[in-house]
């Protein structure tokens, strides 16, 4: 199945689909929904390939599109299930498991400082910290200012750090 | 920015694989909302697709800033149009000036004539100006 960049949407999804996938489950926590989204991104690829056409950046792009899809998601949701309550409940961590004791309670702790971040820091964070984007790739990915992204970005470590900082100084 | 211990640690943590069964599904789901006159398009590519696929190379980086140029020009030209409709009208609904203003306005221009000193005035309203002859040429005069 040919796209306009001349690739095929297998190629893309084996491109692109585990950061989307890790982007989307960081938002949603939830692996049913991460599905749905991821699934709703190739769908509107196919059906519509000119969102393609001409697109430089393809990982920036699809990210965008994974962060609109997240954001509609949530907003058709509403503040219901984003209380940290329900939260905590339904977590599904977007680190892979481990059997460490020490790393498991430290990726389950940046897991839930990462769900409290509000979303515009934590999607900096992310593509900053596990996808290696510059703040101009971040700023474009996320159609924001490149200086907004840097500053969501300190303040978001600010907050991790302090929230980490005890259980970093234990586990080191 | 160099990354500090605290940020390299973070970096350091793997992230969730992607279930290797979502790949199957998630692109038969893609496959089947493909839609049938697109599939039939990408098999032909006539030459029109092929001219839009150029048109959008070129007009996707920007398409806002294209679409404004487009307002832009499409604003000019109809305050250009509107401009060139009433003009005439304007003219046609103007009656002809008075004979006041019309005396008017060759005093103001001979004033200015005057004040710019091309001023030429007619025939009766010249003085006769002194110029000294000869004596002889005077007598001619008189003579006649």
């Amino acid at each position: 199945m040919k796209m306009p960049g001349g690739n095929d949407i297998e190629w893309l999804y084996d491109e692109h689909a585990q950061p989307l996938y890790a982007f989307l489950l960081n938002f949603t926590r939830d692996e049913a929904d991460t599905r749905d989204l991821l699934q709703e991104i190739f769908v509107k690829l196919v059906r519509e390939p000119r969102l393609l056409a001409g697109v430089r950046e393809e990982r920036a792009f699809l990210i965008r599109l994974a962060h609109n899809a997240t954001i509609d998601l949530m907003r058709r949701r509403g503040t219901r299930d984003r209380t940290k309550e329900n939260f905590a409940a339904e977590m599904t961590s977007p680190f892979a498991p481990t059997s460490d004791p020490d790393e498991k309670i430290y990726r389950e702790e940046l897991a839930a400082a990462l769900g409290e971040l509000p979303e515009e820091q934590r999607a900096v964070v992310h593509l900053k910290l596990w996808e290696g984007l510059t703040f101009e790739e971040i700023a474009a990915a996320l159609a924001i200012p490149p200086n907004t992204a840097a500053s969501r970005y300190r303040y978001a470590l600010d907050k991790l750090r302090g929230r980490l900082r005890p259980l970093y100084e234990e586990i080191k | 920015m160099k990354p500090d211990d605290f940020e390299s640690r973070l970096q350091r943590q793997p992230l969730r694989p992607v279930p290797t069964d979502w790949r199957a599904k998630i692109l038969a789901a893609a496959r089947d909302a493909q839609p049938a006159c697109h599939a039939l398009r990408i098999t032909h590519h006539s030459w029109l697709s092929a001219f839009g696929h150029q048109l959008s190379t070129i007009f996707w980086p920007h398409p806002k800033a294209w679409a404004g140029l487009a307002a832009v020009w499409i604003l000019i030209l109809g305050v250009n149009f509107s401009m060139r409709d009433t003009a005439p009208r304007v003219a046609e609904k103007s009656a002809p000036p008075s004979p006041e203003v019309i005396v008017e306005l060759k005093k103001q221009q001979r004033l200015f004539a005057e004040l710019v000193g091309t001023y030429e005035a007619p025939a009766a309203d010249r003085q006769r100006v002194f110029s000294p002859r000869p004596r002889s040429e005077c007598g001619e005069i008189l003579m006649t």
